[in-house]
């Protein structure tokens, strides 16, 4: 392509003349490109633009490859920040040594799976300390968010960058939401040679998991309490982050370094004028799939139900309600009265109380003027609550499902369950919320189920699956 | 845009298509209904104006399609939290008196920690109640709201519903009428890619970076943003490939203006707008011209290898067809990667390039060059664009001339028009005009714009000759008048051909005159 006298300023700096026949490896989009006709492992041609392309993931295999092959190349895929100095305060317990050992020994690498409050985040904290290099912390909520920049701050001493929730700075270490991370992938997928993925289940979904292709970072670290996912999608999160490397149970822990808890369920009955309207609804439903013959026995029947009442009007009159009946079981006023007693007897505790509907968090923010957490609530409001909460200040907090992962709310003692969706991992993750140490308190946890409904049903399920779990 | 849970689609054999909605009478009662419900809620809470909304969804209408409209009345409504104290305010002094008065679990404890604070703040009781979640999405009041008519509304939906589905599409091919800047500009804004390829009409392939590698459906939210771009167009057609998530099925999409333009949008008549003041003073100059050349601004795009190229204006005379491009500020290494691109084209281009925009000093770049590259300082002269236009067009109207000539054909009309019998056989004035005249048939008389039998201009001669020795004088009304009897238009050409001259007296051709030219007669 080169005519002669005519000089191309393509190439800049010393070795001008060696790179008109060099390899050019350029970060575009999510995926590399390599200028020059060269096929490299994973890539692929793309007649589009006329180019081999990689996926992003690949490129420390693009990079050895081109190494070993001796190919001159020029490297213009990093844009990394710059670099700042960290000053570690990190100090690990045992067996989060061993975690942090095992991860580097399988090439900085691979998945650590610990209960909720086993101090995952410290795991992480030394690595990066370790590593330190350009960092992303990928979280699932913006509280989990908020929750790493104070880690990070308070254990490393340097300010962190943000993506999500407004803002927008990248820094040697950034923290991001699973959602900006994806939605940004294109133009953040080349500033990080670290990623830490929180909770790193939720990458194994359809869109997640393109974060994991579409980003350089050879160095990768998954931490989660719960691998195993329902629908078996966990079995890709090895070529994304690499294998589990380190495993701990709940039980294992427990007495140790987090405290046992006690678990208690009552059952209280509706109200005459609840258990009508539960009744009605529920046979409205019943009715609806004797008559067409379905049964309901796995999750998969219910999706191809809740399909069917895209179509069919009926189906989704007999759907509405279901919905009505479990809605007037989980927010019972029954259940309010129990609730009363329990915090009378409770009285000067740490109380944190979960319930399913919104509804049902105001109900009870009203009636006992409770702080209430959702994910309606003002995001300042929320910081402010939970830290008069950890503080003390606040005795305690009613939310729904905001809290579910992984934010850390110390020293809470008694847990109150107003109503569930049968899902395990939620399940394990509410009780780790409540484990934590206070000079020999134990624990407890208290489940409100309405008797004789379809409630019951669903918590003997959580129950279950648990038991299953934890020996499995 | 909807939220996904609103998609209301049908699928048969691997098609997919929206549940539009037809702007029947039913359903623009549906839509009337709402949009006064909403204009009567202002000042009202917003979960008394959902409740309206779930009891329309009772009455028997779809409720994808009820909560779909009222999704976009929302858009036009402003929900404010509508009262004195600040809740998240009140909360903190309510969660503060409890830490100090203790948790109330009985009604006579909570009583006693509601007075305290209103007291304080100095509020009644209902007053705190009324305040205390006032900022939750459902307690907010409706503040105002932007009507629009039934029609537009179910027209806005359907293109909602169209986007809505395309989130989930994995890539996009279209052809349409125009505004290719607009939409090229808008593809590599978001970071698409795009293969164009004729197929009769010109189309153009849209996906992602990734896509190479797997299906996704990343890029499908950028897709349903391209779309307004694309249907902004008196014609289109769109087909797109849907990733179905529920049976992971790849399912056909296709929409075309024909049949989808009156339910989509109100069809507006393009404005042509111009991106810069030289391209506009060139066209008006260029229309004043009145040439043969028929202009047109930002033609269809040209495939150039890889990429497509979208010229500014196209000349258009018969079978040929030239384009220009006209280019603002450049560095030679922007020229010369231009010049590359267009070189891999099989079209006559023509690069106006402004001298006094060039960013660094050129020695002569390419000036003489295969490529027609045409220098100007400020405005772009047209003397050479005509010129060069003609130099394109001469081979045509020679081919064309000769095959005038070479035509067996014998005239027995008394006038041949030039243009019209160019008009009839299919080739240029131009051509007809210089085969006549460089060898005019027998008997014909040659005139700038037809042909006319000597006999007929000889007894036209002979009549205006009478006339004039009858009143001895001839005006040009006339003289008008006689020759357009005789069947031959064209007063002027023959009276000159005849020896006559016409003598005006002001801008008036009734008072105009026809006299005794001075110079012999043509014929």
């Amino acid at each position: 392509m080169v005519k002669n006298g005519e000089k191309f300023k393509v190439y800049a700096g010393k070795d001008k003349e060696a790179s008109l026949f060099m390899i050019r490896l350029r970060f575009a989009r999510g995926t590399l490109l390599l200028r020059g006709e060269v096929g490299t492992p994973y890539g692929k041609w793309d007649p589009r633009v006329g180019c081999y392309r990689v996926k992003a993931m690949h490129y420390q295999d693009v990079l050895a490859y081109l190494g070993e092959s001796r190919v001159p190349y020029r490297d213009e895929v990093p844009n990394l920040p710059p670099l700042q100095t960290l000053k570690s305060s990190v100090k690990l317990r045992p067996y989060q040594i061993e975690g942090l050992d095992k991860w580097r020994r399988a090439g900085m690498r691979g998945i650590v799976v610990l209960p909720t409050a086993a101090g995952k985040t410290f795991i992480a904290l030394q690595a990066i300390s370790q590593l330190k290099t350009q960092t992303l912390i990928i979280v699932p909520t913006l509280d989990l968010m908020d929750q790493w920049k104070r880690q990070v701050a308070d254990h490393l001493n340097v300010d962190t960058g943000a993506v999500g929730g407004g803002e927008n700075t990248v820094k040697m270490i950034t923290v991001s939401t699973y959602d900006s991370a994806y939605l940004k992938a294109e133009v953040l997928g080349n500033r990080f040679m670290f990623i830490v993925f929180d909770e790193v289940h939720h990458l194994a979904s359809p869109s997640y998991m393109q974060i994991a292709e579409m980003y350089i970072a050879p160095y990768r670290m998954g931490l989660t309490a719960t691998y195993e996912r329902g629908d078996e999608r966990h079995v890709l999160l090895p070529r994304l982050v690499g294998d589990p490397v380190y495993t701990v149970d709940v039980e294992e822990l427990a007495g140790e370094h987090l405290s046992p808890y006690a678990y208690e369920k009552i059952y209280v009955e509706l109200t005459p004028e609840e258990q009508r309207i539960y009744d009605r609804e529920t046979k409205v439903f019943r009715n609806y799939l004797k008559e067409k013959g379905i049964v309901l026995k796995s999750v998969k029947d219910f999706h191809r139900f809740i399909m069917a009442t895209g179509r069919d009007r009926r189906a989704r009159k007999a759907l509405l309600a279901r919905n009505r009946a479990l809605k007037t079981a989980l927010n019972s006023g029954a259940k309010l009265k129990t609730l009363a007693k329990l915090l009378e007897a409770h009285r000067d505790e740490k109380i944190l109380i979960f319930t399913l509907h919104n509804d049902l968090v105001y109900r009870i923010s009203r009636l006992f003027l409770i702080p209430s957490v959702t994910y309606q609530t003002p995001r300042e409001e929320r910081r402010e609550i939970l830290e008069k909460f950890r503080s003390g200040e606040y005795k305690a907090i009613v939310t729904s499902q905001v809290l579910d992962e992984g934010v850390d709310v110390p020293d809470a003692t008694v847990g109150f369950v107003l109503s569930g969706t049968g899902s395990t991992r939620e399940y394990i993750q509410r009780l780790g919320r409540l484990l934590r140490k206070v000079k020999g308190k134990k624990a407890k946890l208290v489940e409100i189920v309405s008797k004789e409904t379809v409630e019951v049903r669903i918590s003997q399920r959580r129950r279950r699956k648990r038991k299953k779990d934890s020996k499995g | 845009m909807l939220p996904s849970e609103l998609l209301f689609v049908r699928r048969r054999k691997g098609r997919i298509w929206p549940r539009y909605a037809k702007l029947s009478s039913e359903n623009l009662e549906v839509a009337k209904l709402l949009i006064e419900a909403y204009s009567r809620h202002v000042g009202e809470k917003k979960n008394v104006l959902k409740k309206f909304v779930s009891e329309l969804e009772d009455m028997g209408y779809d409720y994808r399609f009820v909560r779909g409209l009222s999704v976009l009345l929302d858009r036009r409504s402003d929900f404010k939290c509508n009262v004195k104290v600040n809740p998240v305010e009140l909360r903190r002094k309510l969660y503060q008196a409890t830490e100090k008065l203790g948790l109330p679990t009985t009604p006579e404890q909570r009583n006693r920690i509601i007075k305290s604070v209103a007291s304080e703040l100095k509020l009644t009781s209902e007053m705190m109640e009324d305040s205390l979640y006032a900022d939750l999405d459902s307690e907010l009041v409706l503040a105002d709201f932007k009507p629009l008519p039934p029609q537009d509304l179910l027209k806005n939906y359907n293109l909602s519903l169209t986007q809505t589905l395309l989130f989930t599409s994995t890539e996009l091919s279209f052809t349409a009428s125009g505004n290719w800047q607009r939409i090229f500009y808008t593809i590599k804004r978001l970071g698409l890619i795009y293969e164009a390829y004729r197929s009769g009409d010109f189309w153009v392939k849209i996906d992602g970076p990734s896509s190479l590698f797997k299906l996704t459906r990343r890029y499908g939210t950028a897709l349903a943003k391209l779309l307004p771009a694309i249907i902004d167009n008196p014609k289109w057609t769109v087909e797109a490939k849907i990733l179905w998530k529920y049976t992971n099925e790849i399912c056909n999409f296709k929409i075309e203006s024909w049949k989808h333009s009156p339910i989509l949008k109100t069809l507006k008549t393009p404005t042509i707008s111009y991106d810069s003041s030289v391209e506009e003073s060139f066209a008006t100059r260029f229309q004043a011209l009145e040439s043969d050349w028929r202009l047109r601004r930002e033609p269809e795009p040209v495939p150039a290898g890889r990429h497509v190229i979208i010229p500014d204006f196209s000349f258009e005379r018969q079978s040929v067809k030239v384009y220009m491009e006209i280019i603002g500020f450049w560095t030679a290494d922007y020229l010369r990667r231009k010049i590359e691109k267009l070189k891999k084209i099989d079209v006559n281009m023509l690069i106006a390039v402004d001298e006094t925009l060039a960013c660094e000093k050129l020695d002569k770049l390419q000036k003489r060059g295969e490529l027609s590259i045409l220098y100007y300082r400020k405005k772009i002269p047209l003397t050479s664009i005509l010129r060069y236009l003609e130099e394109l067009f001469q081979p045509v109207k020679e081919k064309q001339a000769s095959f005038v000539k070479n035509l067996p054909v014998k005239f027995l009309e008394p006038v041949v028009n030039y243009e019209e019998f160019a008009a009839r056989i299919g080739v240029s004035t131009e051509s007809v005009r210089t085969a006549l005249t460089e060898n005019p048939p027998d008997g014909y008389a040659v005139l700038p714009n037809s042909l006319v039998k000597r006999d007929k201009l000889k007894k036209i001669g002979k009549i205006l000759e009478e006339q004039v020795s009858q009143t001895s004088r001839l005006p040009l009304p006339e003289a008008t008048k006689i020759i357009e009897k005789e069947g031959v238009e064209d007063t002027p050409n023959i009276l000159k051909a005849l020896g006559y001259k016409i003598m005006w007296r002001g801008i008036n051709p009734e008072k105009a005159e026809v006299i005794k030219s001075e110079t012999q007669k043509t014929i």
